[in-house]
């Protein structure tokens, strides 16, 4: 189901799409490219109320939102090691008990995990992915506090130049994600000029099928705002030193690229885009 | 996203960005693409009356690539005529830039930006060269001859 343009789900909206044939509902409770959280407390209870099975995909929210399963009324949750700067190639599946969650095993074989994965278990990576999130657990609170200091600084030191916007709302977000289009610049040009920095885009230049995110698209984001946006996160290990380094590598590009724009140049001539016929290839 | 050196360095150093005013007679102004396609190219030409590019402009929205192959047709059209121009292929600009599978529409659109930038300067010049011809044969209708 769509979102709204903050990229929130509306509730009514998901209680309306459920139907009496529904199974499981899925949600990502923390999305990849804008980080906005979803209202997932909200939406358990009502699967609950409709005897609907709910799956979230906490990848990107373990280790960054609070996630109590004694009060979530969710019945299945996946999370992975590599998001909480744990080994890749491990994650993992939450199975409720209370009440029941029954599953089908996908990989048969020699019977590991009680017959619900087969496959000899990994156990440096499983010991790498349990102090992971032991750690995590542990800093989650002052580390949160931390980067959201480092995002909010970043934020500000971008939001008053010309032509900027966050995509998705900066209120229900993981502390450490901004993106961010700068209009009439194109992402992967972007990328390109602020290579001492890794970031993504949602250009379609920068995928393999010249398609723009459909994320952004799914906020009701114009093609070309898709097409000039950036992502920034930052980590554990991000400093305050790196987030001015960027904020003045950006203004400089963004200007540099902007004197290269013929979108810019018509903007500045006071040209309104929207009317501008295309010769489309 | 593994860039060849050619495009790094017009991208880098870009050749001839800029603008020439779009009512100058002996200008030539083609945009091509679309910024919902992430690409959007404008070249210019200044024409003499020889019919050679004396000069030319651009300014590109796209990626490295799309930079690189207008940055590079803006050195390659000077010194050409229009029809030595309206010559160059894609697949030059393509083979030049080292562009990967994926980036060879980026050449496809600068071949088009040259076109419709001559396109645009003999438009200009045939409604002119038709009026001309109209007013010398003292017929004063407004029907343009075909250029």
């Amino acid at each position: 189901m769509d979102p709204e343009p903050n990229g929130l789900v509306d509730l009514e909206k998901f209680r309306a799409a459920i139907r009496p044939d529904t199974i499981v509902a899925s949600i990502m409770m923390v999305n990849n490219e804008i980080g906005v959280i979803q209202p997932i407390a909200e939406m358990g209870e009502i699967c609950r109320d409709k005897g609907v099975i709910f799956h979230c995909d906490a990848v990107q929210a373990a280790g960054k939102v609070e996630i109590d399963l004694q009060t979530l009324k969710v019945d299945l949750l996946t999370v992975t090691a590599h998001k909480v700067y744990g080994p890749k190639g491990i994650g993992a599946l939450y199975i409720r008990r209370k009440p029941r969650v029954r599953i089908e095993a996908q990989i048969h074989g020699g019977g590991h995990e009680r017959g619900m994965r087969s496959g000899t278990l990994p156990t440096h990576q499983i010991v790498g992915m349990g102090e992971a999130f032991r750690i995590a657990k542990e800093e989650m609170v002052s580390e949160n506090a931390r980067i959201r200091v480092l995002r909010d600084r970043l934020w500000n030191g971008l939001k008053d130049m010309e032509e900027v916007h966050l995509n998705g709302d900066l209120e229900h977000r993981i502390p450490g994600n901004l993106n961010i289009s700068f209009n009439f610049v194109e992402g992967e040009s972007l990328i390109m000029a602020i290579k001492d920095v890794a970031v993504s885009s949602g250009s379609a230049c920068t995928s393999a099928s010249l398609e723009p995110s459909f994320v952004l698209r799914a906020l009701g984001l114009s093609d070309e705002l898709a097409h000039s946006s950036i992502r920034m996160t930052i980590g554990r290990f991000s400093t305050e030193e790196e987030i001015d380094f960027t904020i003045d590598l950006l203004k400089n590009k963004i200007a540099k690229l902007r004197e290269l724009s013929p979108l810019w140049e018509m903007h500045k001539e006071g040209v309104d885009l929207s009317t501008v016929q295309w010769a489309a290839h | 996203m593994a860039y060849s050196e050619k495009v790094i360095d017009h991208y880098e150093n870009p050749r001839n960005v800029g603008s020439f005013s779009k009512d100058d007679q002996d200008v030539g102004t083609g945009m091509v693409g679309a910024p919902a396609c992430g690409d959007v190219m404008k070249l210019q030409i200044k024409v003499n009356d020889a019919g050679i590019i004396e000069d030319a402009r651009f300014k590109t929205y796209g990626c490295g690539s799309a930079i690189a192959s207008s940055s590079l047709v803006t050195e390659w059209i000077k010194g050409k005529t229009l029809d030595q121009a309206a010559g160059i292929k894609n697949t030059h600009i393509a083979e030049e830039l080292a562009l990967p599978p994926v980036k060879i529409h980026c050449s496809i659109l600068a071949e088009d930006a040259i076109k419709a930038a001559i396109a645009d300067y003999q438009s200009k010049h045939g409604q002119q060269a038709a009026a001309g011809a109209a007013e010398a044969a003292g017929d004063h209708s407004t029907k343009p001859r075909a250029a």
